[in-house]
Formats: C-alpha cells, sequence, structure tokens
C-alpha cells in the first residue's frame, strides 16, 4: 500500500464541444482556473504540475510547452509533461506526492481533435513497418475489435446499440458532453453499417477540451474540502501492440490493471470507463468483473463526449464527482492508450471511510 | 482527405469528418520524410516479400510470430531466427471498408483482416479484396496477391484474395 | 554485417483550425495598417499579438483588454542564417532574423526581416519601423492559433529609421 493516501480535492472541464476556436492553452487555462478555484487553493501552494496532451494532435512540435502558460510557469514550477492522456498525469503526480515533500498537485489534460482527421493522424501511433502504411485507421481497427467480439457469442450488435443508446440518455444529464440525440436501440440498429460491423454511432465523436484536477495529501486533503475523495488504489498496465497478437475480445491489461488497484476489494457502485466504442464498454466490463448492479459511465462516457488525452481523466472526474456527492462510496475510473484498449488505467476511489 | 459528409447527428466521428468552409481557418500542413532503416529481422521479412515469401520469426518457446518482431513480447529476449510461413492462411476478424482512402491499399472497397498463415503462431493485419462484404466470414482462407514491382514494404503484399479463385 | 535495408515513409499531416477570436482580431488589424496587443488588466505586460491570456498571472484576457502598439521598435537580437538544405527549405540565400520589440509591447515579434542596412549592419539597439505592403496587398496569411505573432502578410520586413541607437539597459529584459 502506498505510504500516503492522495485525495482528489478539486477538479473541473471544459464542456466539450464538436469544434471550438478557442487554443488549447486558453482551454486548459479555463479548466485549471477552475479546478483551482474549487479547491480553494492558491496557485502557489501547487508544488508539482503534470499535463497530458498529444503533439501530434495538436499539430506542432513542442506544442505542450505553449499549454504549460495555463499553469501560470512564472516564477519557475516543478511540471512535468506526458504524451498521454492526462489520466496519466495524474498518475504521475500520484507516484511525485508519495515523496512527502509536497502536499498539492494540479493534473490536467487537453486535446483538440477537430482540426485533424483521425483516419489520418491515429496511424502514427502504430507500427511503422507493418501497419501504418495500410493506413490502418481507427474505425477499421476498432470494426476489427467489434467483430472479435460478435465471433465470441458474448455480445450481439443489439448489446452495441444499448450501450450507445444509454450512452446519449445520460450524456443528456452532462451539461459538458455534446452527442445526445438518437437513443432508441430499434433506430440506432437500423442506421447503415458505417465499418461493418460497426456503425457511425458505435464510435465515439471528435471533441475538443480539456480538464483539471487538484490532488493533495490525506492531510491536507481534510483541511481543504470536506469531502476528499481518496485515491485507493491505482495502476495502469499494456499488452503487446500487434493486433493480432493479443485477443481482441479480451483486455488482460485492464484486468491486471484492475486486480493491482484492488478494485475486487470491495464492491463499486459506479464505473465511468474510457471505451471509445461500444464495444469495449462491453469488454472493458468484463475484464473488470463489474456486476450488472453498477452504473456504467452515468456521464454518457466517451461516446456523449470524446477530447482526447482529456477523455480519461474527466472519467477520473466523473466517478470522484459521484463519490463526492455521495451517489457512490465507491468507485472506479478507467483510461486507455494506444488501440483496441492496448493500455489501460484503472483508478478506485473512495470517500472518507 | 475532408471528405464532407456527417452522420445523422451532425457530429463528427471517428469515420467522418465535416467539411465547413470558414473564412477564418487555417490549414497547416506537417510533413516529415522519414527515412528508416529495418534491421536483420524487420529487413530480412520486407526482402522476403519481394520473393514471394512471408517470414515469421521463432522465439524460444516455439511459437512463430507473424509478423516478426525483433523482440519477444512475453519475454523480451531478442529473436533473430526468422522462418516462412504461410503464403496461404486463414481469417480471422475482418471490417469492411465501403468507401477507402488515399491512404488504404485498395482503392475500391475491401476488408481489413486478421490473417493466421499457415505455420504462423499469430495474425498478421493486412487487406482481402473480395466483391463485398458478403463474401467475407471468418475461417475463409486466403493466399497473398502480389505486387508487379517489390518496394520492400507491407504492401508488397497488394492484398489476400480467397484461396479458391481470384478477385470477385 | 549490418543490414542496409531502408524504407522511405513521408508521413504528411494537415490540420485545419479555427482561428481564436484574439487571433482574428489582430490579423483584421494588421490588413488595416494598425498592430493589435493585450494588455493584463493584472501586471499591465502588453502581448503582441493577444493571446487571449496572461501566462504570468493566469488569468483570461479578451477584446477589452486590446491595445495598439505602434509599428515602431527596437532590434533586441538578430542572426544571419545561412539556409541548410533539407526536405521544405525554400530559402537559398543567408537572410536575418530579427527580434523586434515595438514601443508599448512587452514582447518581441520574432523571426523579422530588417532592411535599409547592408546584413552585416544589422545590430542589436537599432530603431526600426514596419515595411508595409501596400494595402491592397495586405492579407492574413501566416496566423496562425498557435500566436506566434506572424505579420508576414502586411508587414514585409522593419527598416532602419536612422534614429539614435537605443541603450542596451532599456532592451535587456527582451533580448530573445
Amino acid at each position: 500500500m502506498p505510504a500516503t493516501d492522495i485525495a482528489i480535492v478539486g477538479w473541473a472541464q471544459t464542456p466539450a464541444v464538436a469544434r471550438t476556436d478557442a487554443t488549447e492553452p486558453q482551454l486548459c487555462m479555463q479548466a485549471n482556473l477552475a479546478a483551482i478555484a474549487m479547491a480553494g487553493i492558491e496557485r502557489s501552494d501547487i508544488g508539482f504540475t503534470c499535463a497530458g496532451s498529444c503533439d501530434y494532435l495538436t499539430g506542432g512540435p513542442f506544442a505542450f510547452v505553449q499549454n504549460l502558460d495555463a499553469a501560470g510557469a512564472w516564477p519557475p514550477i516543478a511540471e512535468s509533461h506526458v504524451e498521454m492522456d492526462g489520466a496519466w498525469a495524474l498518475y504521475e503526480a500520484w507516484v511525485r506526492l508519495q515523496h512527502g515533500d509536497i502536499d498539492v498537485a494540479l493534473v490536467f489534460g487537453s486535446g483538440k481533435s477537430s482540426p485533424s482527421d483521425p483516419a489520418e493522424l491515429y496511424p502514427q501511433q502504430l507500427d511503422p513497418y507493418y501497419l501504418e502504411p495500410l493506413g490502418l485507421d481507427p474505425a477499421s481497427i476498432a470494426a476489427l475489435q467489434a467483430r472479435a467480439l460478435l465471433d465470441t457469442g458474448r455480445a450481439t450488435e443489439r448489446d452495441f446499440a444499448e450501450v450507445v443508446a444509454r450512452s446519449r440518455r445520460d450524456a443528456r444529464t452532462n451539461p459538458n458532453a455534446h452527442v445526445r440525440d438518437e437513443d432508441d436501440p430499434e433506430r440506432l440498429l437500423a442506421a447503415p453499417y458505417t465499418r461493418n460491423p460497426l456503425r457511425a454511432h458505435d464510435v465515439a465523436p471528435v471533441s475538443d477540451g480539456a480538464a483539471a484536477v487538484v490532488l493533495a495529501t490525506a492531510r491536507r486533503a481534510r483541511q481543504l474540502t470536506e469531502h476528499p475523495v481518496f485515491i485507493r488504489g491505482i495502476d495502469h498496465r499494456v499488452d503487446v501492440h500487434q493486433p493480432g497478437m493479443r485477443d481482441l475480445a479480451t483486455s488482460p491489461s485492464t484486468a491486471d490493471a484492475a486486480r493491482r488497484a484492488g478494485l475486487g476489494d470491495a464492491p463499486v457502485e459506479v464505473a465511468e470507463l474510457a471505451a471509445i466504442s461500444s464495444p469495449q464498454e462491453l469488454i472493458v466490463r468484463d475484464a473488470m468483473g463489474l456486476g450488472d448492479g453498477v452504473a456504467v459511465n452515468p456521464s454518457g462516457g466517451p461516446l456523449g463526449a470524446n477530447p482526447v488525452m482529456a477523455t480519461g481523466l474527466i472519467r477520473i472526474i466523473e466517478a470522484a464527482r459521484r463519490v463526492a456527492d455521495g451517489t457512490a462510496r465507491r468507485a472506479v475510473a478507467h483510461a486507455t492508450n494506444g488501440q483496441a484498449l492496448q493500455h489501460n488505467l484503472v483508478c478506485v476511489l473512495e470517500g472518507e471511510s | 482527405m475532408l471528405t464532407g459528409v456527417t452522420s445523422s447527428t451532425g457530429v463528427a466521428n471517428l469515420i467522418y469528418r465535416p467539411t465547413v468552409p470558414d473564412s477564418q481557418t487555417v490549414t497547416t500542413t506537417l510533413e516529415f520524410p522519414y527515412r528508416r532503416s529495418l534491421g536483420p529481422v524487420v529487413g530480412g521479412f520486407m526482402r522476403a516479400l519481394g520473393e514471394h515469401r512471408i517470414l515469421g520469426v521463432r522465439t524460444p518457446a516455439g511459437e512463430v510470430l507473424v509478423p516478426p518482431l525483433e523482440y519477444d513480447p512475453r519475454t523480451g529476449a531478442a529473436l533473430e531466427e526468422l522462418v516462412d510461413v504461410g503464403p496461404g492462411g486463414v481469417v480471422g476478424s475482418w471490417a469492411w471498408v465501403a468507401a477507402p482512402t488515399r491512404r488504404h491499399p485498395l482503392d475500391h472497397p475491401f476488408a481489413f483482416a486478421l490473417i493466421t498463415l499457415d505455420g504462423a503462431s499469430t495474425a498478421l493485419v493486412h487487406a482481402v479484396d473480395v466483391a463485398g462484404e458478403g463474401a467475407m466470414r471468418a475461417g475463409m482462407r486466403v493466399v497473398p496477391r502480389w505486387r508487379d514491382e517489390p518496394q520492400g514494404r507491407i504492401t508488397d503484399i497488394e492484398a489476400f484474395v480467397p484461396e479458391t479463385g481470384g478477385q470477385g | 554485417m549490418a543490414d542496409e535495408t531502408m524504407m522511405d515513409d513521408l508521413v504528411t499531416l494537415t490540420y485545419e483550425e479555427l482561428l481564436p477570436p484574439n487571433t482574428v482580431r489582430f490579423a483584421e488589424a494588421l490588413v488595416d495598417g494598425r498592430i493589435l496587443g493585450q494588455r493584463c488588466h493584472v501586471c499591465a505586460r502588453v502581448y503582441v499579438p493577444p493571446k487571449g491570456y496572461c501566462p504570468l498571472d493566469v488569468v483570461l484576457l479578451d477584446a477589452d483588454d486590446d491595445v495598439e502598439v505602434s509599428d515602431r521598435g527596437v532590434v533586441t537580437g538578430f542572426t544571419i542564417v545561412a539556409p541548410v538544405r533539407y526536405y521544405g527549405q525554400t530559402k537559398t540565400e543567408p537572410f536575418v532574423y530579427a527580434s523586434v520589440l515595438l514601443d508599448g509591447a512587452s514582447g518581441t515579434l520574432g523571426g523579422q526581416d530588417i532592411t535599409g542596412v547592408p546584413t552585416d549592419q544589422v545590430h542589436a539597439g537599432m530603431r526600426v519601423r514596419a515595411v508595409w505592403k501596400p494595402k491592397e496587398e495586405r492579407t492574413t496569411k501566416g496566423q496562425s492559433a498557435r500566436g506566434w505573432g506572424n505579420v508576414e502578410g502586411c508587414i514585409s520586413s522593419f527598416e532602419a529609421t536612422g534614429e539614435p541607437d537605443v541603450p542596451r539597459a532599456e532592451f535587456e529584459e527582451h533580448v530573445i
């Protein structure tokens, strides 16, 4: 067990939109200011800052450096960056806080997907010899994973449609989501395939947005808020990259991370999963061993809003929100990286016991 | 590249991109002219394609990884024993690409598929060239169709086609 | 025995981005022959072009914070670049790459060409003024959401004014 309990004491996200005219630093600053205000701290209280973003997504080498404008890097601050979803920036900040010499950290994640075409961009994260030259786009990979799951007999296309329908209904109660329409599984199933066996609605939208979280050590957290949300366990594991070298219908790295994060120690009421396609939600649920009584993606999940590089951090926020407001005593959040659930992070949250 | 199709909800998704004419947009193109060294394992695979051979690499546990990797994902051991596989194999999962882009290997509708070649322990991702999605099924046998002029790239296999006949 | 097999891979990525309101205002003013900055209401620094925020105070700024700065200023630093051949290089002759601190601005405009003096006489401290393109030739070309301050669509260079040099102490905080 970690020597130091760490809690989430503040958070914020910009309302995700299909296309914004704000710059990424502007989005980050909005999120950071709101999270800092919620936590009730001064910027000078922050001992470590960590950000998650992707230069390829932003469209410029070292673009992440400009995002630091949102953290106020003068006088000089102790900061780090990961070319990952902000959930991994949170992981790094959690590790940093274990040292015990600082007691507050700021984490943020951001991404504007609207300027680029995922089919052109995402192959750049694939093996450059065997996969990228095929133009293997994310919709195709999602569809390969979907069919792999269908072929096991453990899920049907109707199951996919029901995930989408539920996500859209729930997104209506989330002011930060933007895909909230058609929620009738029959009508969803009547839509044409865009990448047989997937339909357009089966994959997460393109969104622009940023999110921020403030972490504090337990002692400091209790001074800052009456409802600290404790990170009881956090872990991440990665599977082999080549899609043909693993079973796409399962997620061993999610199961492993969940076990190491102690998910199985007690039941959870809420699970926020960063599944960017409807079949992925079923795969992740299965890997985590979540029972039917667990509310999955009450925020609407990534199918409601998918600001890449913030999506996973937002799952942690949405899970933390429901612990802080008493909806859940214990919740789990999941973030993913790479394609077809190659790399997965699991974060278990609990209120004060 | 920016196809002008939106989903019925008007929301952009992973598959189609909206084209929004706007006087206040800026278009930037980044180009990275990489020239990659391939080494003996990946280079051996690419050279063999020019000879109409497909290679995998044998692991200490006796598996044959296709495509060949330089290190065993299970143990981290360096791998170097290249062996012939296929050239035919069996389709596992597949996905139908109804509207290919110029980045795809074929300029007409095709399937991406995971293909386990004869003698391989793992599946290769590649294209399968058939007339329609109705012709695709898990378990079908396919063989490679070779590019006339090899370039030392994975696309020296133009696509896989059903073993029993040519392109539908 | 080294394996010499190589694989060419030209990666091309295209981004189509909306300009933020602060950059749109900057670009439109530039076409109109004015240079806009934005003054932080906390520290009073003036950012050219406007960023929509102050990165030192971490406050958001908007159109109410816009201010006009002069099109005259001082060269704070420069280099003469001898072009190297690489994929995408368009320059063939050595060129000046100078930073100009406009009167009223707290930061420099980078990458400017200095004209009106031989290249070997360009020096930090020299007073310069914008050489504006004729109004009908001005465009918003080169603007970007990254906000690095491109004026090339409207200003072709900065030329020496012939005024006395500025003492280094007056601009040494902006030597970059």
